[in-house]
C-alpha cells in the first residue's frame, strides 16, 4: 500500500484537523498522495508532513485502507515504521501514564485508583513517543530495553495515543488499551445529558471498528454528546475544538486525554478529566 | 512554458467533428505580468510543482493537465481580483470544488486552478425559515455535519461526500430522494457569484435572475459561485427496503410507478450488470411506509433477498459455463451487503447518515484511480429504451459493470435553468438518469477503449434526443450534436458577452 493507491476521493479531508484549520489540501493525506503520484519528493512535502498531528482520524476514513499515519511517519523519518516483536512472559498490569498525566499527580493517582490492580510503569517510553512524533531514529537497544520492561505485562493501559498505536503492534500478545476505553465502565454512570465527552483521537482512530459500538452505547445510555459525530467514519479531534462545539449547548466537557483539556478552555465551561468523574 | 497533449483536440473523438471556440491552446503568454499583478494585490499564487501536481487530474483519472499556478479561494474579493487580472492578461481560470468530475471538466490545462474548498464555512442557519447560507466550496458532508447539530439536513446531494456545494449547483446533484425533492441545483434560493469580469453579484429567481439562470447548471461558465443559500429540512433517519429483479425493464417500470405515485421518499436502482438488479426504496416516516405497504407493495414485481438468491443459484446451476459471473456476483454481494448494513449507522432498524453509508460504499466498492461513468438522462417515456441500449453497450465492453438509475423531479418554473444542462429538454414532471459504470478493477484498458465506450453510450443519447450529466470536458464534442447549433450559439453569445477574454472554465463546454 502506498501513496500511489490513493484514489483521491478526499474523505480524509473531512476528518483531518489540519484541513479544518487551514482548508489547504496540500496539508492532507490526499494532497500528499496526489503530489507524490505526480512526482513530488519527500523534501517537497516536508511542511505538509511536519504539520500532521498524527491523530489518525484519516485512517478509518480512507476507503483504500491506506496506513496513512505510518506513511506520514515514514515521510518524516525517511525510514519505515520500526518493527519489533515481544514475547509476553508475565501477568502484570501496567499503566504507561505519559507526559500529560505524569505532570498532574492528583489526576494520575485518581486514574491509578480506578484502574484496579495496575502498577505505574517506571519507563513509559516518553522518549520513544517523541522520536516517533519527530521522525528521529530510535536506537535498537533503547527500543529493546523499553519493550523488555513491558514483556512482563499481560495488560497494558497507555495514555499516549501514538504509543498505544505502536504497542498494539509491538505487543501483539498482550491486551493494550487506552485509558478512555478502560475507564468507561467506571465512569459511564456519571455522564449525563449536557456533557460533552471528548474521545481521545489517537486511541480511538487506531481501533475504530471495535470501539465505535462502545461509544455509541455510552452516548445512548448517558445522553451525553461526543466528538463522534455524524460521519463516524473517524472522529474530529480536539484541535478542532471550536468547530466541534459550534452550535451545541454544552454544560460540562469531559476529556479522555489530559493533553486535550486546554483546547476547550475557550468554551468557559468546566473541563474535567474522565478520572475526576468517578 | 509549453502545454502537454490536448485531450479535447478536434480529432480526439474519432468521426465526430468538433467546432473550436478558442482559437488555439493557451501558451502562457502574459503569465509573468499576470503573476506580478496578483502579487501586487496580495493574491497568493502557488507555483511549485508539488502543489500543481495535486490538481493534475480529477476523479475520472483519465484527463491530465497541469495548471501554471494554484490559488486557494479565501474570499469573493480575492476571487474578484483574480478574475479581473485574468481578463486583463487573458489567463484561463479553471474552478474546482471537490474535483469529482470524470471528464476533466475541473482539470486545468494551463493557467490558474482556483481551489474553492478554501471557502468552506457555514455562514448562517435559519432554523425557522429552514435555510442555510454557506460558502460554496464546502463539501456536502461537512454541511450535513453542521446542520445535524440543529436537527437539520440538506435536501439532496450527490452520494459521494466530497463534492462541493458550488460544483454541484453548477452541474446538477442527484440523490436517491431526487425523484421527490428534485436535484440540488433546484434547491438553491440565492447565490453570491463572482462574474468572469470580477463583479461580485447576489442573484436569485427574483434578483439578477438571468445570471442566476445561467450559473445554476451552468458548468461554471458564467461565474464562480462563492456563497449559496439553500433550502434545508428536518433531519430524519430512514427505513430502507430492497427488492431484487432479474429484468431491467420490470425494475424500471416499478421504479417509475412508485415515483409517479409518490409512494416512497427515496428510490433508485443499483445493479450488478443486468443480472442482479436492486430497487431500493426508503421512507422518512412510518406513515409513508405503511401507505406503501397497503397500496403499492403487492404491485411490485421484485423478489425478496432469499427468493432472489435461490432463483439466481438455479439460473447459474443450469449454466455452469458462466461460473465466473456467478462467483463475481456472489463475491460482490458478500462485500456490498454488509457495507450498506453497517451496524454503527443503524438504530432501531433505521439508517442514520445515509450519505455516509452510501458514499463510503461508493468509494470503497466503485471508486478507483480511474473511473469512467458515462450516463444518459431522458424523459420518463424514453428511459427504459435508453437503459437497455446502454446496457447492451456495457455488455460488449466489460465483463462487470453497474447501472445506477434515479428519477429527478423537475420544476416547471425552472425551465430556463435547464437550458443546455443535464435535464433533457423534452422531460416533463420527472426526468430519469442512468449511469453506466464499468468495474475496471485491476484490468488495464486503453484510453481509446474507454473513450469508445463512452462515445457509444453517448451515441444512444444522440439517437434518443437525451441529455447527459457529464457532457463537458472530454465529451464536449457531443454538445452540438445533442443540443443543436442554435442553442449552443445562443449560449456562446451570452458567454462571450459575460467573459470577453473567455477565461473562465474555458475548455469545459465551448
Ligand atoms: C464516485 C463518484 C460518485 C458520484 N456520485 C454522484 C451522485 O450520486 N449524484 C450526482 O449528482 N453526482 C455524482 N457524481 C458526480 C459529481 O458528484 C458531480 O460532478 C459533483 O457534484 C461535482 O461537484 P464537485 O464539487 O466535485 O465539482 P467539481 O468537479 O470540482 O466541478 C464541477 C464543475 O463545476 C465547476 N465548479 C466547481 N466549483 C465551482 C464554483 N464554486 N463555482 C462555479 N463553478 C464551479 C468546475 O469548473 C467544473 O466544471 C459522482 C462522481 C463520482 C466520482
Ligand atoms: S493523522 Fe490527523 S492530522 Fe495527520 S493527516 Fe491524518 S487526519 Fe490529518
Ligand atoms: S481517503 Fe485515502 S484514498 Fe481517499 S484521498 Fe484520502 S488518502 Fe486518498
Amino acid at each position: 500500500m502506498s501513496h500511489h493507491d490513493c484514489s483521491g476521493c478526499g474523505l480524509c479531508l473531512l476528518v483531518c484537523p489540519v484541513w479544518h484549520g487551514t482548508r489547504d489540501v496540500r496539508l492532507t493525506p490526499k494532497g500528499r498522495a496526489r503530489a507524490i503520484q505526480h512526482g513530488a519528493k519527500r523534501e517537497d512535502l516536508a511542511a505538509s508532513t511536519a504539520g500532521c498531528t498524527l491523530c489518525g482520524a484519516c485512517e478509518p476514513a480512507c476507503p483504500e485502507e491506506l496506513p496513512l499515519v505510518d506513511m506520514v511517519m515514514e515521510l518524516r523519518s525517511g525510514s519505515p515504521f520500526p518493527e519489533a516483536e515481544v514475547r509476553i512472559q508475565g501477568k502484570k498490569k501496567l499503566l504507561l501514564a505519559g507526559r500529560a498525566l505524569r505532570a498532574e499527580p492528583d489526576r494520575l493517582a485518581r486514574t491509578l485508583a480506578l484502574l484496579e490492580g495496575y502498577e505505574l510503569a517506571a519507563d513509559d517510553g516518553a522518549d520513544i513517543v517523541e522520536a516517533l512524533e519527530a521522525g528521529t531514529t530510535i536506537a535498537d537497544e533503547r527500543l529493546a530495553a523499553f519493550l523488555a520492561s513491558l514483556a512482563l505485562a499481560r495488560q497494558v493501559v497507555v495514555a499516549e495515543g501514538l504509543l498505544l498505536r505502536a504497542l498494539r503492534r509491538w505487543l501483539a500478545d498482550a491486551s493494550v488499551r487506552g485509558i478512555g476505553e478502560t475507564l468507561l465502565p467506571a465512569i459511564s454512570a456519571k455522564l449525563r445529558a449536557g456533557d460533552f465527552y471528548v474521545i481521545a483521537s489517537q486511541a480511538f482512530n487506531c481501533d475504530q471498528p471495535r470501539l465505535i459500538g462502545r461509544y455509541d452505547w455510552l452516548r445512548a445510555t448517558s445522553g451525553c454528546e461526543m466528538n463522534l459525530d455524524l460521519q463516524r467514519i473517524a472522529m474530529p479531534v480536539a484541535g478542532q475544538a471550536r468547530w466541534i462545539l459550534e452550535g451545541r449547548r454544552v454544560e460540562r466537557i469531559v476529556v479522555e486525554d489530559l493533553a486535550e483539556r486546554a483546547a476547550f478552555d475557550f468554551a468557559g465551561k468546566p473541563v474535567l478529566h474522565l478520572a475526576e468523574l468517578a | 512554458m509549453s502545454i502537454g497533449p490536448d485531450h479535447v483536440a478536434p480529432d480526439a473523438l474519432v468521426g465526430i467533428p468538433r467546432q473550436r471556440t478558442n482559437a488555439g491552446r493557451w501558451v502562457a503568454d502574459g503569465w509573468s505580468a499576470f503573476r506580478d499583478s496578483l502579487r501586487a494585490q496580495g493574491v497568493g499564487l502557488l507555483e511549485d510543482a508539488a502543489t500543481r501536481g495535486i490538481f493534475a487530474t480529477d476523479a475520472g483519472g483519465t484527463a491530465y493537465g497541469l495548471p501554471h499556478g494554484v490559488v486557494i479561494a479565501r474570499s469573493a474579493a480575492q476571487i474578484s481580483s483574480l478574475l479581473k487580472a485574468a481578463q486583463t492578461h487573458a489567463v484561463p481560470v479553471t474552478v474546482r470544488g471537490g474535483g469529482l468530475t470524470t471528464e476533466g471538466e475541473s482539470v486545468a490545462y494551463g493557467g490558474v486552478l482556483l481551489d474553492m474548498t478554501g471557502m468552506s464555512n457555514v455562514l448562517e442557519i435559519d432554523e425557522r425559515a429552514l435555510t442555510v447560507r454557506t460558502q460554496a466550496g464546502i463539501f456536502w458532508s461537512a454541511l450535513a455535519e453542521r446542520l445535524r447539530r440543529q436537527g437539520l439536513d440538506y435536501l439532496s446531494a450527490p452520494l459521494n461526500l466530497t463534492s462541493s456545494v458550488g460544483g454541484t449547483l453548477g452541474v446538477g446533484g442527484i440523490d436517491v430522494n431526487s425523484p421527490h425533492l428534485g436535484c440540488s441545483a433546484d434547491q438553491a434560493l440565492a447565490l453570491q457569484v463572482v462574474t468572469p469580469t470580477g463583479e461580485i453579484v447576489e442573484c436569485s429567481d427574483t434578483e439578477n435572475a438571468t445570471l442566476f439562470q445561467r450559473v445554476i447548471l451552468g458548468y461554471g461558465q458564467f461565474g464562480v459561485i462563492t456563497e449559496a443559500t439553500l433550502r434545508v429540512r428536518r433531519y430524519q433517519p430512514l427505513r430502507m427496503r430492497y427488492f431484487y429483479y432479474a429484468s431491467l425493464r420490470a425494475a424500471i417500470a416499478d421504479l417509475q410507478m412508485l415515483d409517479a405515485e409518490e409512494a416512497s421518499d427515496y428510490s433508485g436502482i443499483l445493479t450488478m450488470m443486468d443480472k442482479a438488479i436492486t430497487l431500493l426504496v426508503a421512507f422518512d416516516s412510518d406513515e409513508k411506509e405503511a401507505r406503501f405497504e397497503r397500496a403499492f407493495l403487492s404491485r411490485l414485481h421484485g423478489a425478496g433477498e432469499f427468493a432472489f438468491a435461490v432463483r439466481t443459484a438455479i439460473f447459474y446451476a443450469l449454466r455452469p459455463w458462466r461460473w465466473r459471473e456467478a462467483l463475481y456476483l456472489y463475491r460482490r454481494k458478500s462485500v456490498l451487503f454488509p457495507e450498506f448494513r453497517r451496524p454503527e449507522f443503524h438504530r432501531g432498524g433505521k439508517m442514520h447518515d445515509r450519505t455516509v453509508v452510501f458514499s463510503r460504499a461508493v468509494w470503497k466498492h466503485w471508486g478507483r484511480r480511474q473511473m469512467v461513468i458515462p450516463d444518459l438522462a431522458t424523459s420518463a417515456e424514453k428511459f427504459i429504451e435508453a437503459v437497455e441500449r446502454g446496457n447492451e453497450v456495457c455488455r460488449r465492453y466489460f465483463p462487470y459493470y453497474t447501472l445506477y438509475c434515479v428519477g429527478i423531479k423537475l420544476r416547471e418554473d425552472h425551465r430556463t435553468h435547464y437550458e443546455l444542462s443535464c435535464i433533457p429538454p423534452d422531460a416533463r414532471g420527472r426526468a430519469y438518469g442512468c449511469e453506466f459504470e464499468p468495474m475496471l478493477g485491476d484490468a488495464v484498458y486503453s484510453r481509446d477503449t474507454l473513450q469508445s465506450f463512452k462515445n457509444e453510450i453517448y451515441d444512444v443519447g444522440v439517437a434518443l434526443g437525451a441529455s447527459y450529466y457529464r457532457f463537458g470536458g472530454m465529451m464536449k464534442g457531443y454538445i452540438r450534436r445533442v443540443f443543436g447549433d442554435q442553442l449552443v450559439e445562443h449560449h456562446l453569445t451570452m458567454k462571450r458577452a459575460a467573459d470577453p477574454a473567455m477565461i473562465l472554465n474555458r475548455d469545459v463546454v465551448f
